[in-house]
């Protein structure tokens, strides 16, 4: 037990200490040229203590701090009604996401990765003003408290991403890999980007009206942002969500399966516990379009009468870090692949759009399943990609537009926040060339 | 403090280094509905330092200052690895030596206030807002970030400064039928308390808003001309234009420094633009950047010719243009990166009449509601609007995004009003290359303007 605890014991009703450590050394690339190297050592430390039932935080840079456990009473004494209790877990599932080798890594070793990543790409696209960026991390976290939690997880992490802005517009194309472990060049992501920088040589707008969408791994945002704000305990207790009172029902179309998997072994976003110290699972969200659960957290958890989830996370669409108190969150979600090569989605369209992003998620009204961002892909006409989306926009409501799915890809791909496939959108609201 | 950084550079081989501490204190409360989610009164510190050598440049974010010498040590060993690689070397424009200490001295000072106070007045708008049967819910917060920096440098800069900013911000939401929708507010903006008081009346309005969009329709797709509140318009130049005048987004860009270059016709006469952190009642005002830099006013568009960029002492060297005081970080864990101080668009001369009855089909779009960009390409979301017909405006909107290329839409915009405002709120996210920064010291202001063409996203 940590000294903090043992004196929070004598000090207060409830404490709950959140400790991070992390190491990280990040090698930058700009324009095929290095152009930096960045080496961190940092720690961060939140105290949560409940007292006479009022709730308080406060956070510094480690557990031994002297002012930490005043301050967080003093915070406690204003604070509001805590309504629920810390966790009490010792016991996690095991989870496997640390290797020794990624926790070796040099900034010359990364390096000689993003060298690799350049030397293939140059002998193709010397035109281009390649970008890369590695970083390898050793992150620790720490979750204790007076009711006799206590959880200390260990991950590693390699990322590599890479690509090049588009010439003579502001987009690019960007592709991205991570693991626990130390990886080579990655042949088929540098192809990939490689067929797709050259198909952004010809810009083109599509017509405005409704049009087939196919999501590429990467736009998956476009779904699970405003799902993840509809389905958090929160926006339930509120009664701000669309979802609420919806478990049971079809709110997508039955092809899609949506898992949040902090269990999946190997993988960086693995977790056996959440930032509350409470168990981490595989948690299915969405089965063939029915809703099944909600995210929930301590709080809305204790509001709404059930177990947390294990989905208390220091993190939301704006706001990540110590900081930050716990909101119901998803640690990595997956969307099950279907049958159909993307190949053969892109080949069935007379006209349509794949869409590798967005901007503007979040401007829109996501909380309610709206959105409607500037696309970021390209056009498909007969069968084949015309060039890369210019001044378009897409707009709908996940609980309506995507309840008509023609097809979801057998590949499966990285996406931000987990892994998702190809997904077919019968059709959205395209705003492209002028209509009026 | 200044002393013990500078020992770190004691055994330092390097062509420049520099070191920036910092002890942050940061008071938050939050209200969500009914409930008091957040209270916390904190104080953290941390370093981060930047070596020079042989070319290369290296950097490092720590928590333990003991630790500060060995970090510079290996900081440079990686600047060398980095100069290896390197066909051109990485220099820095010469910088005045700045010495002293740089405190701020507010008018009401929000740290001398007790926790009690300040929660009391933040429930005391919260229960304004929870009056409104139509309400549902609110996100109601202050914040309140306090900074003391002491920097230092080889060339000689020993300065100590100070940043203050606080403020009152939140979501008022409302629900009819099915029909949820939100509307922004925002007081304050810099380091005087004062300015969170009394504005009873501006929160009323804000509800009002907020009930009138249950009546509202969605906005419909298209191509429009459209007339932007200063809200809208200060977040238009600073999303679409005012990264682009930060040079280290340009820096490693050849098609775009190539697009960029001074004495570029950018707009039409009418557009003049400028960043300002002198301007210290505007969230983005400051003395003195995180490089030890004086801050100072910058014109970046006069007449709609591109004459002046935002810029590092690295950035300044490699473009051959004058220092303009704009390298920032959030907090110790981040390195400063180039950022738009209080940027906002020069008052024009129209009137806000005479642009709405300049247009037969199109909207006026109120309240910034986030946006983004990447390069040239923008998407930004209004949180109302309404419809223009034949001059005159016409019923209220929601749901609207709103997305557009750069130059274009530059060139689009034909009218300047002549009622230039600041937004109490700034913020804005930026990584540059590293992790997002999230600063709230960021400020901007713009007049009504007119855009002939932007393409809006719509469900219909």
């Amino acid at each position: 037990m940590t000294d903090l605890i043992k004196l929070a014991t004598s000090q207060v009703d409830q404490a709950e200490l959140y400790w991070h450590r992390e190491h990280k050394i990040d090698v930058r690339y700009e324009n095929y040229t290095l152009q930096r190297i960045s080496e961190n050592d940092l720690s961060s430390a939140a105290l949560r203590v409940i007292d006479k039932r009022r709730i308080g935080l406060s956070c510094g840079i480690a557990p031994d701090r002297a002012e930490f456990l005043e301050e967080a009473k003093a915070a406690a004494q204003y604070g509001g009604k805590a309504g629920f209790s810390f966790s009490t877990t010792r016991k996690f599932p095991i989870v496997t996401a640390y290797d020794d080798n990624t926790a070796a890594q040099t900034s010359q070793e990364l390096v000689l990765l993003c060298e690799a990543v350049k030397e293939r790409i140059a002998r193709a696209r010397p035109d281009i003003a390649l970008l890369i960026q590695c970083q390898a991390s050793t992150e620790q976290i720490t979750v204790e408290t007076t009711d006799g939690a206590f959880g200390d997880h260990r991950f590693t992490k390699l990322a590599l991403s890479f690509g090049a802005p588009i010439k003579g517009a502001g987009i690019g194309v960007y592709k991205h890999k991570t693991s626990i472990s130390p990886f080579g060049a990655p042949e088929e992501l540098v192809e990939e980007f490689l067929e797709w920088y050259g198909w952004t040589e010809q810009a083109s707008t599509p017509r405005t009206g409704r049009l087939p969408v196919i999501l590429a791994p990467e736009a998956s945002l476009l779904l699970t942002l405003p799902l993840c704000a509809g389905l958090s305990g929160e926006a339930i207790v509120k009664k701000t969500s669309p979802l609420t009172k919806r478990v049971g029902e079809t709110i997508l179309s039955d092809k899609l399966t949506i898992i949040d998997d902090l269990l999946r072994p190997g993988d960086p976003q693995s977790r056996p516990f959440d930032d509350e110290g409470v168990p981490c699972q595989t948690l299915v969200l969405v089965e063939n379009g029915l809703l099944r659960t909600y995210l929930l957290d301590l709080h809305s958890a204790a509001k709404l009468k059930k177990a947390s989830t294990g989905n208390g996370f220091k993190r939301s669409l704006f706001a990540s870090g110590t900081e930050v108190p716990p909101r119901p969150w998803p640690g990595h979600l997956v969307i099950k692949p279907g049958q159909t090569p993307y190949r053969e989605m892109i080949a069935a369209l007379e006209e349509g759009i794949l869409l590798t992003g967005g901007m503007g998620f979040h401007s829109g009204n996501y909380t309610q399943g709206v959105f409607a961002v500037q696309a970021l892909g390209f056009h498909i006409v007969d069968g084949k990609v015309r060039g890369r989306l210019d001044r378009t926009m897409v707009a709908g409501t996940i609980y309506q537009d995507l309840l008509d799915i023609r097809a979801l890809s057998k590949e499966q791909r990285e996406s931000p926040g987990g892994l998702a496939p190809y997904i077919l959108v019968d059709s959205l609201q395209v705003a492209g060339a002028r209509k009026r | 403090m200044r002393e013990t950084l500078l020992d770190v550079f004691t055994a330092v081989d390097a062509d420049y280094a520099d070191i920036r501490y910092e002890e942050n204190k940061k008071t938050v409360i939050s209200y969500e509905g009914r409930e008091l989610r957040k209270i916390a009164s904190y104080t953290t510190s941390g370093g981060h330092l930047r070596a020079y050598a042989d070319g290369g440049k290296a950097i490092s974010s720590f928590t333990d200052l003991k630790r500060a010498g060995s970090i510079a040590q290996a900081s440079i060993a990686s600047a060398k690895l980095i100069a290896k690689h390197r066909d051109k070397q990485l220099q820095l424009a010469d910088a005045p030596v700045v010495t002293g200490t740089f405190l701020l001295s507010p008018k009401k000072d929000p740290r001398t206030l007790s926790l009690k106070e300040k929660k009391e007045l933040l429930a005391h708008y919260n229960t304004i807002i929870l009056a409104e049967p139509k309400v549902i819910t609110t996100v109601c917060e202050y914040d309140e970030f306090y900074s003391h920096r002491t920097f230092v440098n080889t060339d000689g800069t020993a300065v100590e400064y100070e940043l203050l900013i606080v403020n009152i911000a939140g979501l008022i939401v409302v629900k009819e039928a099915d029909l949820v929708q939100q509307v922004r507010f925002a007081f304050g903006g810099n380091d005087d308390y004062s300015k969170l008081l009394n504005r009873e009346e501006d929160l009323e309005k804000r509800i009002a808003r907020a009930c009138e969009l249950l009546g509202a329709e969605p906005a419909k797709a298209g191509v429009y001309p459209v007339v932007l509140d200063p809200d809208e318009a200060s977040v238009f130049i600073h999303e679409a234009f005012g990264h682009l005048s930060e040079a280290d987004g340009l820096q490693n860009n050849p098609s775009f420094r190539e697009k960029l270059q001074m004495g570029t016709v950018l707009g039409n006469p009418v557009l003049n633009v400028s960043d300002d952190p002198h301007l210290l009642d505007y969230p983005g005002g400051y003395l003195i950047d995180d490089e030890g830099v004086r801050g100072c006013r910058t014109r970046l568009i006069k007449e709609g010719v591109l004459t002046g960029r935002l810029h590092s002492r690295e950035t300044a060297a490699e473009f051959g243009e004058p220092l303009s005081g704009n390298m920032r970080a959030v907090d110790a864990h981040f390195t400063p990166i180039i950022r738009m101080s209080n940027i906002f668009i020069d008052p024009g001369e129209s009137s806000f009449e005479e642009m709405v009855a300049s247009i037969d089909d199109g909207y006026y779009l109120v309240g910034a509601k986030g946006g983004q960009t990447s390069g040239d390409q923008f998407s930004f979301g209004a949180q109302w609007g309404y419809r223009i017909v034949n001059g005159r405006l016409g019923s209220m909107v929601r749901d609207i995004n709103m997305s557009g290329e750069l130059f274009s839409t530059l060139q689009a915009i034909t009218m300047v009003g002549n009622d230039l405002l600041f937004s109490e709120r700034g913020g804005c996210g930026k990584g540059g290359g590293g992790p997002m920064q999230l600063n709230r010291k960021s400020g901007k202001g713009a007049p009504h303007i007119k855009v002939d063409t932007v393409t809006i996203g719509g469900t219909e």
